[in-house]
Parts: C-alpha cells; sequence; structure tokens
C-alpha cells in the first residue's frame, strides 16, 4: 500500500440519490453538508441548457436531413388538420346546427299576439331551450306577401290563414333529445302543431359525423405514422451515439441523463414540423381562398375560408412538439435498455 | 474499500467467469489483477461496475452490497469509480477537453469548476497543451493518457483500468503506469487487470493472480 493519504470516499465525491449530483461544498473543517437547492437548481438548469443545445447543434449539423424529417411531419400534421379546418368551414357554410334544426311551433288561429308572446316567454324558461322567437299572424302574412310575390292576391282573401309561429332554438342537436323537446312543446296550450325536420338533421349529422370520423380516423393513422418517423429518426441517432451512451453510463450518467437530448431532438423535431405545417396550412387554405371567393360570389355570397385560426395553430404547434417528444420518449425508451455497457 | 465474500458468477451458458472468489482491497492500495485470457479479469472489473451480478456470495464496495443495488442507484455507484480501458473508449467526435470533462457534465458541475477540473486532470497526465485538439489529432499513448485524465477528473474513490496498456509498447506502458502510481499517492485505490507479468513484476505491488476464475495467488508483485 502506497498511499500517503487515506480520504474518504464522500471527501472525493459526490455521489448523490438524485441527478445531477453536483460537487459538495467544502467547508473549513473539511467536513460538508451536500448542495443546497440553488446549486442543485442551477446543476438541473444547466443540464438541460447543455442538452438542448447539444441536440440544436446536431440538428443544425444536418440541416437537410432534418429539414426532410420535419417536412415529413409536417406533411401527417397538415392533412387532418387541414381537413379539420375545411369541415369547419364547412359547417360555418351551412350555417349552425342550431338554426338547421329548428323547431317550428304552429299556434291555433284562435291564439292572439298576447298568447303567442307569452307562450314564447314560457318555452324560454324550458331547459334543452337555447332562443325563441315569436312570428305574429300578421308578420307571417307581411312576410309571405313579400317573399311569394301573391301580395294582391292575398289581400283578396277575407282573413288572414297563416297561424302565428314560435321558432325555437335547441341548445344541443341531438335526435333523441329534439324529438323529446319536440313532443313537449307540442302539448303546450294554443300549440297546434310543432314541426321538427329530423331527416334534414339527422341528414347533416351524418354527413359531419361522416366528416368527423373520416378526420379522426384520418388523425390516429397519421399520428401513428408520425410517431414512427419520429421513433425512427431518434433510433438512428441512438444508433450513431452508441458508444457515446456506453460512456456515459460507464461514468456515472442516470438514464434520464442520456434520455433528455433525445427527448430536446424529438421536440425540437415536433416544433419544426409544427411551425411547417402550420405555414403550409395558411398558405394552402389562402390559395384555395381565391378559388372559394369567387364560387360563392357566383351565388351571390360574401363567404370566404377562414385561414388558421391563432389558437388552432397553436395547438398544432404545441401538439406537433408533444408527439415529437411522445415519439422520442418511446423511441429511447425501447432502445435505452439495449445499450448497457458491454 | 473492496470485499469479496465467497464471490461465484455463473452465466446462463453454464460458463463459471469466478469460482466463490474471496479477497479484500484497503482504501489507498495498488493492486493488481493478472491471469491469462478467459481467467476472470474481465468478470472481476464487470462486476464492480455492476455491470453483471454475482450469482452468489458478497461483493462490497464503499460499503455498498453490489447484489443487492438497485438499478437506480448504480449511475451513483459508477460516479465513485473511474476506469480506464484498454481501447480507451474516447468520443471521436469531442474536443480532449470534453471527452475529460464528461463525467463532470454529469454531476452537474459549473463550467468554471469543470475547466479547473479538466486543466487540473490533463497537467496530471501531461496533456494541458492538447485540450483543444480531438482524440484523432494523438498518438495512442496519449490518447490513454486523456482515457485516465477522464478517469481521474471526478476524483474516485477506486479506479479500475482493464489491460491500459495492451496497446502500447513497453516505454509508453511504463509511463502510463506512473501516471497511476501518482494517482494512488493521491489517495485513490487502482486495481489494473493486466498480463503484462514483466511490467507487473517492476512495480512492486500487491497482485492477485486468477486461473479459471480462482484466486490462485495473492501477493506482492516480483516476490
Amino acid at each position: 500500500m502506497s498511499a500517503t493519504r487515506s480520504p474518504k470516499v464522500s471527501e472525493r465525491v459526490a455521489p448523490k440519490p438524485a441527478d445531477p449530483a453536483p460537487e459538495k461544498k467544502k467547508r473549513g473543517n473539511d467536513e460538508d453538508d451536500g448542495p443546497d437547492f440553488g446549486t442543485l437548481l442551477r446543476a438541473w438548469l444547466e443540464s438541460h441548457r447543455s442538452s438542448l443545445l447539444d441536440s440544436l447543434r446536431r440538428l443544425g449539423k444536418q440541416p437537410i436531413g432534418s429539414f426532410f424529417t420535419c417536412l415529413v411531419m409536417a406533411v401527417a400534421l397538415s392533412l387532418p388538420m387541414g381537413l379539420s379546418l375545411l369541415l369547419s368551414n364547412v359547417e360555418r357554410l351551412g350555417g349552425s346546427w342550431q338554426r338547421a334544426a329548428q323547431i317550428s311551433l304552429y299556434l291555433k288561429l284562435d291564439a292572439s299576439s298576447r298568447d303567442g308572446e307569452a307562450l314564447r316567454d314560457q318555452i324560454k324558461g324550458i331547459a334543452g331551450v337555447a332562443e325563441a322567437e315569436f312570428v305574429s299572424r300578421d308578420q307571417a302574412l307581411n312576410e309571405f306577401q313579400k317573399q311569394s310575390g301573391l301580395g294582391e292576391a292575398l289581400r283578396e282573401l277575407p282573413e288572414n290563414p297563416l297561424p302565428g309561429v314560435i321558432v325555437v332554438t335547441p341548445k344541443e342537436v341531438d335526435k333523441p333529445a329534439l324529438e323529446a323537446l319536440r313532443q313537449r312543446l307540442a302539448e303546450l296550450p294554443r300549440v297546434e302543431l310543432a314541426q321538427l325536420d329530423l331527416v334534414w338533421v339527422e341528414r347533416l349529422a351524418a354527413i359531419l359525423k361522416l366528416g368527423d370520423r373520416f378526420v379522426f380516423g384520418l388523425t390516429v393513422l397519421l399520428v401513428s405514422a408520425l410517431l414512427l418517423v419520429i421513433g425512427n429518426t431518434i433510433r438512428l441517432h441512438i444508433e450513431n451515439r452508441r458508444i457515446e451512451i456506453e460512456v456515459i453510463k460507464l461514468v456515472g450518467g442516470t438514464d434520464s441523463y442520456v434520455r433528455r437530448p433525445f427527448l430536446y431532438m424529438g421536440a425540437l423535431y415536433g416544433f419544426g414540423a409544427g411551425v411547417l405545417s402550420w405555414g403550409v396550412l395558411a398558405f394552402g387554405l389562402n390559395w384555395l381562398n381565391d378559388a372559394v371567393i369567387g364560387l360563392s360570389g357566383l351565388y351571390g355570397s360574401d363567404f370566404a375560408l377562414a385561414g388558421v385560426p391563432p389558437a388552432d395553430g397553436l395547438s398544432l404547434l404545441l401538439g406537433a412538439v408533444l408527439l415529437g417528444y411522445i415519439g422520442a420518449w418511446i423511441a429511447v425508451a425501447r432502445h435505452l435498455s439495449e445499450l448497457a455497457p458491454r | 474499500m473492496i470485499r469479496f465474500e465467497q464471490v461465484a458468477k455463473r452465466y446462463p451458458n453454464g460458463h463459471v467467469g469466478l469460482h466463490e472468489l474471496s479477497f479484500r482491497v484497503r482504501r489507498g492500495e495498488f493492486l493488481f489483477v493478472t491471469g491469462h485470457s478467459g481467467a476472470g479479469k474481465s468478470t472481476l472489473l464487470r462486476l464492480l461496475l455492476a455491470m453483471e451480478r454475482p450469482t452468489s456470495g458478497k461483493l462490497l464496495l464503499a460499503g455498498q452490497d453490489l447484489g443487492q443495488i438497485s438499478n437506480a442507484q448504480i449511475p451513483f455507484l459508477r460516479r465513485q469509480i473511474g476506469v480506464v480501458f484498454q481501447n480507451h473508449q474516447l468520443l471521436f467526435d469531442r474536443t480532449v477537453f470534453n471527452n475529460v470533462a464528461l463525467p463532470l457534465q454529469i454531476l452537474g458541475l459549473s463550467k468554471v469548476e469543470v475547466a479547473k477540473r479538466v486543466d487540473s486532470a490533463l497537467e496530471r497526465v501531461a496533456l494541458s497543451d492538447k485540450a483543444e485538439l480531438y482524440p484523432g489529432d494523438l498518438s495512442t499513448g496519449q490518447q490513454q493518457r486523456v482515457g485516465i485524465a477522464r478517469a481521474i477528473v471526478h476524483r474516485p474513490a477506486l479506479l479500475l483500468a482493464d489491460e491500459p496498456t495492451g496497446n502500447l509498447d513497453p516505454r509508453l506502458a511504463a509511463e502510463i503506469m506512473g501516471v497511476f502510481e501518482d494517482i494512488n499517492r493521491l489517495g485513490t485505490s487502482v486495481l489494473i487487470a493486466s498480463h503484462d507479468l514483466t511490467l507487473i513484476a517492476r512495480m512492486r505491488h500487491r497482485m492477485l493472480t486468477l486461473q479459471r476464475g480462482r484466486l490462485i495467488g495473492d501477493g506482492e508483485a516480483g516476490q
């Protein structure tokens, strides 16, 4: 034994039950009481900062490869998001759900305007009713005269044949609920007939449900593809850094230390893909808009496609970052155990 | 520092790496483990690094039972150990400085502290002027010294070396052993697995001799 000094293990090394474990502070009497919170926090932040910078540096080293990976991910994100935005626009074009599902209550001919207004106020208080509007017999006749072009002929009639109407807008569009509401309204006094065009509602619901399902299916499919793309990309990065990972593990790097740069890399790929996807959608909708404006103008409408709302764009960006992170996590979790030092 | 108590290692294919090995290493001791290829030297080092677990017996390192240690504790155990490989295991896309700094970055030390300690470690292996070079720019002996600097930079309690002079000529091998002795003089326990008996004999340290996984000799080299 040739040692001239045999210091305690704890004097020279700082193994800690947490990662990272910064150096212990030395005191005058050579005792230590572990790092304070500030030191631990700085060490943790420094570790994250260096992982983020390292990931950025590695992506920057292969700009074309990184760009194309982001582009593939952006296409996978843009398809369902673009379809979803188009569906929202179609819904806006076709009017709101509530308008399509209005219930018309035709009042008895002997019901006065005061009866109609009282009934409207009563209906407004019923659960499930969003809005109720009363159209008196005279208003109905006036509108009919204007719209039908039969003004003169109608004036010859001995009395107004049109009943008063209360137009009820439900809060929710759900077939059983609508039918139940219709039946309840039909039983009200002075109501002759409660009419709900359920066929139209059903058709619209079916079309939109189909659209929603298609978008959902496509989203699931493309999100899976996106996870595979990011997983495979991260797997290649892991393979390229196999020796580095083995060395890091041998010199005391924890799994979370090894995992961290890859997670940042996944999140950065996701961020890049999100930005690209947002740009592609904004450009695509703008490009389509000229044709849509031209077409709607032919029908006397001023309808135009809405762009990507900022909230949707931010959700897209956040979702892309999250997907990149999750994809990287799955890839690292799968491959990290295979990279035990040999 | 290290206690082997009837430690055995058997592999699933039936091969026995170590047969009920028992010995102790004191803190600050310099020790060689020697034996022919397949004697169990590497198995012994792998057990100490918790890369493998003993099949039976008790293996204690700085008071920790390596047979019972959890996977989550292994990185913290390894921070008490420095390890030098025959093939250096350097990262060729990082500078010498960054190779040596790696254990300190894992510990989360500040940049100033990292720089101070890396400079000190490189000075100890006489490579201060090579900090900004890449390992590919260095000779084999210099690469090995970078590996040693990386192994000691975090001031480990124990330094393990697996055939550290295997690829070096006798002059360089003696130089590297001199570096290990310097490190040992500062209080670090040093355990070197080597089959270079000529070199070992010149150094007059304790030597364990393994043969087919059994301890067949424990005494000072050269005697």
